[in-house]
């Protein structure tokens, strides 16, 4: 038995019980620190993986919802081209007619000739009726007479047909003109949203590269700050060391003031070897390294992960 | 279907750190505070068992050496994870039918390894 008296064996057990009361203190709040550290991890595997599903498999969805974007706007300026390009061959057509209305007005023109010399026969045709003398020379007069009047309705039909032609060539020309002054704006139109478009494509291109480039940053950043505090978690396995040291010396202090309390605080076991004996158990139960170190009278090394043996 | 690992830990912070680098890796665990505990949780499959040393109750030793009187689970894997890097303990638990040792503070890419490499055996 250790020499020992009534103090020790009073203040041993109170001692014991300070040191499992730190003991348990630090396990409790280590280990709420350590649910944190594992909330924390699990929380950012979370927006990482929300930050990867927003951008889509590293940007792929994000990429090709552009390129389809692009896709879908040309096309739309194509229809708008096309738009042009029937306008312009409505154009064409027009103008075609236009030669047509040229020809009308020619025969126009011919009709009205036409008339005229009919007219030009029927004066001469009047002339030698009144020559002649009798029924023969009325009737021939009345034939005369009708021929002038049709030659007269004829150029006058002639003259109707030409100006109607010169109201549709006019119409046509204007018909023409406005379709090309349109064909002109519309051109104007696509080269502008031509434009437009890959300003707005270039834009967003832009905006999503750096919407990628952020949300990289974001999952790099996010993994090192996962790797720093599952780190941290595993420096919190000093917990466990530092409990089994605690416990045993709290083991050996309650074994101490047992026995004191067993001698009544008086009596000393001073046997020959009796202190190396003691001493010889207690090395015994030591848990860890730094333990039967520090016991040695040597200093206790810093502990470090050590690979696995495999048996 | 995921692995099913139990943890035998008296330890919370050891069995969390331990826990979530298996949960993330794609193993199911299941946890036991002491050995006592670990037997109490030894029920279905169970392709590797990772076991403390010093816990109350039961200790690792004792858990192993039940472990491996258990028809179902003798074949089981067992690591033990320990601050006890003694060679005494060592062959105790080598004898007892560990198949392997790692001491704690440990980093969890190594158990990682060590349970890929017997879980594959």
């Amino acid at each position: 038995m250790m020499p020992t008296d009534s103090v020790f064996v009073a203040a041993l057990p109170i001692l014991a019980k300070q040191i499992e009361n730190a003991r348990q203190q630090s396990e409790d709040a280590i280990l709420a620190l350590s649910t944190r550290f594992r909330g924390l991890v699990t929380r950012l595997d979370g927006a990482m993986a929300a930050s990867e599903k927003g951008s889509g498999d590293g940007g792929r969805d994000l990429g090709n919802a552009m390129a389809d974007g692009r896709t879908q706007l040309l096309t739309v300026i194509d229809a708008l081209m096309a738009i042009r390009d029937s306008r312009a061959a409505l154009i064409t057509e027009i103008r075609s007619l236009n030669a047509f209305t040229a020809e009308l007005a020619d025969m126009g023109k011919e009709v009205e000739m036409i008339a005229f010399k009919t007219n030009m026969l029927a004066l001469n045709a009047a002339i030698e009726a009144a020559h002649a003398s009798g029924d023969v020379g009325r009737g021939f007069a009345v034939v005369a007479n009708e021929v002038r009047q049709l030659s007269v309705a004829s150029r006058t039909t002639g003259k109707c047909i030409v100006a109607k032609i010169e109201v549709i060539t006019t119409a046509l020309n204007s018909i023409v003109g406005a379709n090309e002054q349109a064909v002109l704006k519309e051109a104007a139109a696509v080269k502008a949203s031509e434009t437009r478009i890959g300003n707005v494509l270039a834009s967003f291109g832009g905006m999503t590269e750096k919407l990628l480039a952020s949300a990289q940053e974001f999952r790099g950043e996010g993994e090192e700050i996962k790797n720093e505090v599952m780190e941290s978690m595993v420096q919190l396995q000093f917990q466990d060391r530092v409990g089994q040291i605690l416990s045993h010396v709290v083991e050996r202090i309650a074994d101490l003031g047992a026995r004191g309390a067993a001698s009544g605080g008086e009596a000393a076991d001073e046997r020959d070897g009796a202190a190396d004996q003691y001493l010889a158990d207690m090395a015994e139960s030591y848990t860890t390294e730094e333990q039967r170190r520090i016991h040695l009278g040597g200093p206790a090394a810093e502990v470090a992960p050590q690979a696995a043996e495999f048996f | 279907m995921a692995k099913r690992i139990l943890i035998v830990d008296d330890s919370a912070s050891v069995r969390q750190v331990a826990g979530m680098a298996l949960t993330r890796a794609g193993y199911e665990v299941v946890e036991a505070v002491d050995g006592q505990d670990g037997l109490a949780k030894l029920s279905g499959k169970l392709h590797l068992i990772i076991s403390d040393v010093n816990m109350p109750r039961l200790d690792g030793i004792g858990f192993l050496k039940a472990i491996k009187a258990n028809p179902s689970y003798k074949f089981t894997p067992v690591i033990m994870l320990t601050t006890e890097a003694g060679e005494d303990m060592k062959n105790q638990g080598r004898s007892a039918g560990a198949k392997a040792w790692i001491i704690k503070p440990f980093q969890p890419q190594i158990l990682l390894d060590a349970v890929a490499k017997l879980v594959l055996a």
